[in-house]
């Protein structure tokens, strides 16, 4: 006990710098704790219990809601799965998916969705028991696997054909924390592939195809995503082959293309972080084997730069996930859009924005920070890899 | 015969030949695209001739330039350019510093001090700017109402309109300009000769010395400028003086604020959400920085009798440094970029006001390679200062 004293003693207050670091942070903590607290103690939370699908699914009309609930049980699946498989996960980390994933129901479920989301909290528990059962023999985890990833490169048009099959709803009335999602989806599985193929253009011996790359990662960069956004808001039709009608392409498509080639670009630019990484010997022994080109950039060199960014790329991909929220400037109604505006189209709503934008704000943060665990949970095994 | 047949065998099996050939189709495609573009762009209107026109829109916030609606596109361009630098400037330094502080307190052993920080980068980082630019804004127009002011004896002015401070104001002998001008010179002239003695003193080891006491570059680079700024201060009889903002009623029973440096909520939003978001990131990179570090440094240090804070400032920081500037300008460009999301609260910086002019004139393509040249300008200009700056860090000790 004397021990315990004699260390907190110490910690807070050993010197006179750190006791005058000790009072500002408990002054800082009070203002924060007790703007929180006044905080919680005036809000109302009506202004999103009664939009709820608003926030989900945006203005998509409401006979289609149901369009939306086999991709959430297809996503769950897959992810409980994977999380399984791959990650390994401690109770703690159990604790915490279960948590995210129950107050994020807590979010969205109403009286009348209620057993959707039921069912996909069980297809959640039942993936996860399955690939435990799974787990136990060696042969049919590997077999797990390449189904696993098989199914992750079909997500997308899975995704696309609930959305679309039939008399779909026309991609501009997507909306919520849907657009969202579709969005990063997009611009992650279109511009992770075109940042390999930008990242090994840029790094190439042949001074044409790296100073062409070069330009192109450099100009994307150059200027803020808003700035591209708007540039398909007033020209991209323009710059589009006039047949089949593509040059009349929705405002969502366009959002999607120039997402892609954002990321793209930001992708090429870590990659080629990792491609920067590997010895020369690695390249020198792959062309004694005599492979060739593509054979030595698929077998030896990317796995290994992949590899070794995987963390640079995770928050990356983050970022892009945080960036969808910028197609307010298309006029899309995207999780802040919807955000925004609930609280002005109802008087008895008024001045509640804040409490809108908590929700918009935790929604965007549980799966930032979902992601960002698993980047720090990729560091630390990449780490023991090495040694 | 035979012989040219195995040498063009030969040709086509040389390594050279094949980049070549590789290269030469690569080319022909990206030409044909680059044609299929700029054949589009040409069916636009891309000159900016329409740029010299009347602008005819007001700009709310105005920075040293006098706008007004009257002028010309240019000019309205030109006002958000400073507008951005400006904010540029202020988020860079803010950001710097507050991501300095926040990246030595997670490291500190002071728990409510690291928890702080934990608290700030996990919750900060992981939100979308956008959101916290609304944030603040809604915050700042939660302050009282304009009729409600809070005042600190004239010297501020707190209301939902912005906070006025105490700001300097050119008087009316009009010498303001040129004592500007000469203080910017006074900034050159003192810069150079401090570099030029400290580079002496570098390579041939002379040192100025006054009783004993060594007057190095930087002190004397110091001296000059106060020298000069308040000589010539006084030569042209006060040419700047103190500003106080005032509040007062009109006679309708308006209110009404002037003078003083005003600090809007679009303003104080966009730089608070700026500053706080960029400053997550330059924290991780801090933390990393030092963490990288080897534990002997900070044992070494504290082994002869240095004290924590020393330690910090005289050991750790300058070493990590070296490995902080490279990431940290990736950050300054970022929150250069980032400053184009004030848009949402309409704080008229270069990328609000080439959306005005886009709206008003219709000819959107030449006004974003203007924006594309603008902001790619801008970094250069950041990249190449941080590049000086890296050169100097990397050189001490090497």
């Amino acid at each position: 006990m004397q021990n315990f004293y004699k260390w907190g003693f110490e910690t807070f207050f050993g010197s006179v710098f750190n006791t005058i670091i000790t009072l500002l942070s408990l002054i800082i903590l009070f203002f924060f704790i007790n703007s929180i607290l006044g905080f919680i103690s005036t809000s109302e939370w009506k202004v999103v219990e009664v939009n709820r699908r608003l926030l989900l699914i945006g203005r998509m009309p409401p006979e289609h809601e149901y369009r939306v609930w086999p991709i959430l049980w297809v996503a769950s699946y897959l992810i409980m799965a994977s999380i399984k498989t791959w990650g390994s996960p401690s109770y703690r980390d159990l604790l915490f998916i279960a948590l995210g994933i129950t107050i994020v129901c807590v979010i969205f479920t109403t009286s009348s969705t209620y057993l959707w989301v039921l069912t996909s909290l069980l297809i959640c528990i039942f993936s996860y028991v399955i690939t435990s059962f799974i787990g136990k023999s060696t042969t049919a985890n590997n077999k797990n696997k390449k189904i696993l990833i098989l199914l992750w490169i079909l997500l997308l048009p899975i995704i696309f054909t609930i959305l679309l099959i039939g008399d779909g709803p026309k991609p501009t009335l997507w909306g919520g924390f849907l657009l969202n999602i579709i969005l990063a989806c997009i611009a992650i599985g279109f511009g992770f592939p075109l940042g390999i193929l930008f990242a090994i253009g840029r790094a190439s011996t042949l001074p044409a195809i790296k100073i062409v790359c070069t330009i192109y990662i450099e100009t994307i960069r150059g200027a803020p995503l808003v700035a591209w956004l708007l540039l398909a808001w007033f020209v991209l039709p323009k710059f589009l082959p006039q047949f089949w009608g593509i040059n009349e392409v929705s405002v969502v498509v366009r959002a999607m293309i120039i997402l892609s080639a954002f990321t793209s670009a930001y992708t090429a630019e870590v990659i080629r972080g990792g491609l920067q990484s590997i010895p020369k010997g690695q390249i020198e022994a792959a062309d004694s084997l005599n492979l060739g080109y593509a054979n030595k950039m698929v077998l030896i060199v990317l796995p290994q730069a992949i590899r070794v960014v995987i963390p640079a790329l995770i928050s990356t991909f983050i970022g892009v996930f945080k960036d969808t929220s910028l197609v307010f400037i298309l006029a899309l109604t995207d999780l802040l859009q919807v955000g925004r505006i609930i609280p002005e189209q109802d008087p008895e709503f008024f001045g509640r924005q804040l409490e809108a934008l908590c929700v918009v704000a935790f929604l965007f943060w549980i799966i930032s920070i979902s992601l960002s665990n698993l980047s720090k949970k990729v560091e630390k095994s990449l780490g023991i890899g090495i040694r | 015969m035979n012989s040219i047949v195995d040498k063009l065998y030969v040709l086509s099996r040389s390594q050279k030949f094949r980049n070549l050939i590789i290269q030469f189709i690569f080319l022909i495609f990206v030409g044909l695209f680059v044609y299929y573009l700029i054949s589009k762009a040409l069916q636009l209107d891309i000159t900016l001739g329409h740029f010299v026109s009347r602008a005819g829109f007001g700009i709310s916030h105005t920075f040293v330039v006098d706008y007004t609606s009257n002028d010309s596109r240019w000019f309205a361009y030109f006002t958000g350019v400073v507008n951005t630098i400006r904010m540029c400037i202020v988020g860079i330094i803010l950001a710097t510093i507050l991501g300095t502080i926040m990246g030595v307190a997670r490291l500190s052993k002071n728990i409510l001090f690291s928890t702080i920080s934990y608290l700030y980068v996990e919750i900060l980082r992981n939100t979308p700017l956008l959101i916290q630019i609304i944030f603040w804004q809604i915050v700042f127009l939660q302050l009282p109402r304009i009729s409600e002011a809070i005042t600190f004896k004239d010297t501020v002015v707190i209301s939902n309109r912005g906070i006025l401070l105490p700001y300097a104001s050119s008087t009316e002998n009009g010498y303001g300009n040129l004592w500007i001008g000469i203080i910017l010179i006074a900034i050159i002239a003192s810069l150079f000769l401090s570099f030029y003695i400290n580079k002496r003193e570098d390579i041939h080891g002379k040192v100025i010395k006054l009783y004993n006491f060594k007057l190095s570059g930087n002190i004397i680079g110091l001296i000059i400028f106060f020298t000069i700024a308040s000589i010539s201060f006084f030569i042209l009889q006060k040419p700047y003086d103190i500003d106080l903002p005032s509040l007062y009623q009109n006679d309708k029973g308006t209110y009404l604020q002037s003078g003083g440096f005003e600090f809007t909520p679009e303003f104080g939003a966009i730089l608070f959400a700026l500053v706080m978001y960029t400053g997550t990131f330059i924290t991780e990179i801090v933390r990393g920085s030092i963490q990288s570090l080897p534990k002997g440094q900070t044992e070494a240090a504290l082994a002869i009798g240095l004290s924590n804070y020393q330690t910090m400032t005289l050991i750790i920081l300058p070493q990590a440094l070296r490995s902080i500037i490279p990431p940290l300008t990736n950050q300054y460009l970022n929150l250069t970029k980032n400053s184009s999301l004030s848009v949402v609260i309409a704080y008229p910086e270069l990328f609000m006001v080439s959306r005005t002019i886009m709206n008003n004139s219709g000819h959107a393509l030449p006004v974003f390679f203007l924006i594309l040249v603008t902001y790619l300008s801008l970094s250069l200009v950041i990249s190449i200062v941080m590049n000086i700056l890296n050169r100097r860090v990397t050189r001490i000790g090497a």
